[in-house]
């Protein structure tokens, strides 16, 4: 019942066109990514929704209203936030209960709602404690069960684990999926890491310079980029781009459509052989050995720098020429303007 | 000498030093109970630390010299309510400075500090002729509105403005994700999390109504409306000369609570005044 | 995609509130700052621009009301009025005596209480404390104290045999008396202000200055002192101001005199205004301590601007 719908959503601050003109469809129940490099108006954009900032041009509709006008605490949206913004003098069943106190929820009603978020996020032991007295991890915790006793129709998240370390971050990732698995409730997530977009989302939008450069499932950006700039984005390490001709160097089979200007193909697409004739030449100039893969930096020719990952124990010397080669399907094709190409051969898989 | 003993050397001269220099920051008041506990004669006769004759009669005097009671009281109601409207108007206004986006803010700002720097004896004379014609002479109104209001009111109001915008912005937009108003944000979640610059406020606005003394001797003129400072300085003879034993007698009752309260927060009250670091 | 979103109908107009988010938010803004900003028009710039234009008007008792007179009041004091310079002088007197006096005993304090050791906590309540104690009270005290005959001071000096002046019957003793009591009320208050600068400055610097063997002095000349410059420019201009604004002390311990010697602007400006009801010349003495007080502010940010840069 509750999708989003964004038209022409327009964002200033002064003379500063933060968001220039977005138009998104959210649906019922799906988890959505906003990704992008810092500064590319994401945050803003969430924001936006939550109705924290007022939206300059467009409209906002959540569910079938209009909420350009509307106060954010009516919208149906919950948020969580970097910092987690616990209430620092509030014990966490106070925290969490805050809000429902505010909108007059009877406090038996509030006492059974906070009880069943804190079991589902195992925080009962935690009730009675104070934010300061809870660890990265925890308060994570509450701020998401303090979104989930509103029962809200919409989730927003704000790069909500980048103030975790790796591992615990790796783990508050795969609890948030399971939430939405169980809640199926619609989720709006922002990341600067593409690896939890990826991972999380249903549809990513990645966003540049406050415009949407692709809407898309993770398989979708990463197989289809629309553009360079996603095709780089996404994925990592990220997309090498090489002068199109070289395309027919790397494979044979390789159809360049006529205004290709320029080819991408993925470091752990590219295969390495022998340096021959009919094949990209290049020498290693660093092996980075990771452990499962070897991520090799390859110099060309024409100086540009070219990453390969290999999975070969027998990894080529430092110095050494190599050839690399990489399979037609597996090639992209951008015109001058770093638009994606059809390639000959995606005409036939649609 | 080792090093050692050099530096152990070192801090005791310097100690020395200190405890000499504190003698004429302590004396006065020490000096002050023990003359406020003499008779006349005996306050000019030979020094004495401790009166010969305790004469407590002093202290009753003060209270039948003048209504010294009734102007304890004055003083002490009148800073509490310059206190309380300050916090709640400085706080108010100094939410607003911090956090909100309106038209006319920037202009605000500049005159807020230009009244920041204007001492109140520029504007004493029209806010004579104001008060006046309001008639409220010989009333406590100006001792309550011109500090409220005035360079020290303004003071508060950018001390709390710096406090606010060193709040988590998150917190208070987590508020309104709740539910709660402009207004309900700044009490249930600007103010709890704003103690100590409102105790800082509070300690520095209560002294400075407490320690006042150009408006009440403007704008009041009989006994009974009196404040501390005024009354203290009004324990003279028929020849307006002092009645020394009597003066000191009153300005200690006035002195040594406010000294106790100092000695018990001294701490926080120093701190407090280090924060504002605008006063003087 | 595009496509299905502009076919979807809106209803804009039925939703629409009274008031925008936008407006709304202004309008609590307001409310926020009124309280605070109708005090300042009625109690701060509406007498600020009266007393420009008393300034320019000839009120005393005997024309019992405003007659316009222009620049006069400000020929009478500048060009005519002896009192005026006088004035002048005990008030550039005043803060030139106070100013570095406080100042430097307030730096030397700081800089002996700035690290813990045993008793430094006792030490700074003590020199803080004539801080908040109400100046009348200190003034009284010390009127006491200085008394000619039978005072305390002169009591002490004569054990040594030193015959003390009558201290606030002389001019030039008064002045003196004056300002180092007001020097040992205010110290505290820079003391603090010291303190917490000197706490700022991070130990590295030192330490690092001692590897490469500076001594105690060479650490205060070259490291410390710089560092604190910024506070020791926003000392210096409060303390100038504050000296300029001094009343409640000189009024309670030397009411002016003697023979006028210890009358500073502040006094000046009350005793015009209110005792001999000189409205017009009061205000323009006012409208003076106004335009210094803020070239003295103007000065602090600008010299706060060049050190910046």
């Amino acid at each position: 019942m509750t999708s989003l719908l964004l038209k022409g959503i327009e964002k200033h601050f002064g003379s500063v066109n933060v968001i220039r003109g977005v138009d998104l469809r959210i649906d019922d129940g799906e988890f959505v990514v906003f990704v992008g490099p810092s500064g590319c108006g994401k945050s803003t954009l969430l924001r936006l929704i939550s109705g924290l900032e007022h939206i300059s041009d467009g409209e906002l509709m959540i569910g079938d209203r209009l909420v350009n006008e509307v106060q954010p605490s009516e919208r149906g949206v919950a948020m969580v936030f970097q910092s987690y913004a616990l209430y620092p003098h509030l014990t966490v069943r106070d925290n969490m209960g805050f809000g429902l106190k505010v909108r007059k929820v009877p406090a038996g009603e509030r006492q059974r709602r906070i009880n069943e978020a804190a079991a589902t996020l195992k925080l009962d032991a935690l009730l009675d404690r104070y934010p300061r007295e809870l660890s990265g991890g925890q308060r994570q915790r509450v701020a998401i069960g303090r979104a989930i006793v509103g029962n809200p129709d919409v989730f927003l998240f704000d790069e909500p684990l980048s103030n975790l370390d790796a591992e615990l971050r790796v783990h508050m990732r795969s609890e948030i999926a399971a939430l939405h698995k169980r809640l199926s409730t619609t989720m709006i997530y922002v990341t600067h890491d593409q690896i939890e977009a990826m991972t999380l989302a249903d549809k990513i939008v990645v966003l540049r310079d406050g415009r949407i450069e692709q809407v898309g499932s993770p398989r979708e950006l990463y197989e289809r980029p629309a553009n360079m700039f996603v095709a780089q984005f996404i994925g990592s390490p990220k997309m090498n781009v090489l002068p199109a001709a070289n395309a027919q160097l790397l494979t044979p089979a390789a159809v360049v459509p006529a205004s290709a200007e320029s080819v991408g193909v993925r470091p752990e697409h590219l295969k390495v052989s022998k340096a021959q004739d009919g094949i990209v030449r290049g020498k290693v100039s660093l092996c980075e050995y990771t452990g499962a893969i070897t991520l090799l930096h390859v110099t060309l020719p024409d100086g540009q720098l070219c990453l390969v990952t290999s999975d070969d124990h027998m990894a080529p010397s430092l110095g050494s020429e190599i050839g690399l080669t990489a399979q037609a399907e597996k090639l992209h094709f951008f015109d001058h303007q770093g638009r994606r190409e059809k390639p000959v051969s995606d005409v036939g898989v649609q | 000498m080792t090093q050692r003993q050099i530096q152990i050397l070192y801090r005791a001269c310097w100690t020395i030093a200190l405890l000499i220099a504190a003698i004429p920051f302590v004396f006065p008041f020490i000096w002050m109970v023990s003359a406020g506990f003499k008779s006349v004669t005996e306050i000019f006769g030979a020094p004495t630390l401790i009166p010969r004759v305790w004469r407590w009669q002093n202290f009753i005097e003060v209270f039948t010299y003048q209504p010294f009671a009734r102007q304890y009281f004055n003083s002490l109601y009148i800073a509490i309510l310059v206190t309380v409207l300050t916090l709640v108007i400085a706080s108010l206004a100094g939410y607003a400075l911090a956090r909100m986006r309106f038209a006319g803010a920037g202009l605000l700002m500049l005159f807020l500090i230009s009244a920041l720097m204007v001492p109140e004896e520029v504007t004493i004379i029209p806010n004579f002729f104001l008060m006046r014609w309001a008639g409220l002479m010989d009333t406590h109104w100006p001792l309550i509105l011109l500090p409220t209001f005035g360079p020290h009111g303004v003071m508060a109001t950018f001390l709390m403005r710096q406090y606010f915008l060193a709040l988590p912005k998150e917190l208070e937009e987590a508020g309104k994700m709740d539910g709660l108003s402009r207004f309900g944000v700044w009490w249930q979640i600007a103010l709890p999390m704003s103690r100590p610059a409102l105790a800082a406020v509070a300690i520095i606005t209560f002294l400075f109504s407490w320690n006042l003394f150009l408006e009440p001797l403007i704008f009041v003129s009989s006994l009974e409306m009196f404040t501390l400072p005024l009354a203290l300085s009004n324990f003279n003879d028929s020849y307006g000369l002092p009645l020394w034993n009597l003066q000191l007698a009153a300005t200690s009752l006035a002195v040594v609570p406010i000294l106790i309260v100092y000695l018990i927060a001294q701490r926080q009250i120093i701190e407090s005044f280090a924060l504002s670091g605008v006063k003087g | 995609m595009t496509d299905i979103i502009h076919n979807l109908k809106t209803t804009r107009t039925s939703q629409k509130p009274w008031l925008t988010l936008k407006a709304r938010e202004m309008m609590e803004a307001w409310l926020f700052v009124s309280p605070s900003f109708i005090g300042f028009l009625i109690f701060f710039l509406g007498p600020l621009c009266a007393v420009v234009y008393y300034s320019l008007t000839e009120w005393n008792l005997l024309t019992q009301q405003a007659t316009f007179v222009g620049l006069r009041n400000f020929e009478n004091a500048l060009l005519e009025n002896p009192d005026f310079w006088h004035v002048v002088r005990n008030s550039v007197i005043f803060a030139l005596g106070l100013v570095p006096l406080n100042m430097a005993l307030a730096l030397t304090l700081a800089l002996a209480l700035s690290r813990p050791f045993f008793g430094v906590v006792f030490f700074r309540t003590v020199f803080f404390a004539p801080v908040i104690t109400s100046a009348i009270a200190w003034a009284i005290v010390w009127k006491f104290l200085l008394q000619g005959e039978g005072g305390f001071i002169n009591q002490v000096l004569a054990l040594v045999g030193i015959t003390g002046p009558n201290w606030l019957r002389e001019p030039g003793w008064a002045m003196a008396a004056v300002i180092i009591t007001r020097v040992i009320k205010m110290v505290g208050l820079n003391m603090i202000l010291y303190i917490a600068a000197l706490q700022a400055i991070p130990r590295d610097y030192e330490e690092a200055a001692r590897l490469e063997g500076a001594s105690r002095w060479q650490i205060f000349s070259m490291i410390t002192w710089p560092l604190l410059a910024p506070t020791t420019l926003v000392i210096m201009v409060i303390t100038t101001i504050g000296s300029f604004k001094v009343f409640d002390h000189i009024y309670q311990m030397t009411g002016g005199g003697p023979e006028n010697g210890t009358l500073v602007l502040a006094f000046y400006i009350y005793q015009q205004g209110f005792k001999f009801f000189n409205v017009g010349y009061a205000s323009t003495l006012a409208m003076i301590m106004f335009v210094i007080v803020m070239a003295l502010t103007i000065v602090q940010v600008m010299l706060r601007r060049k050190g910046m840069e």
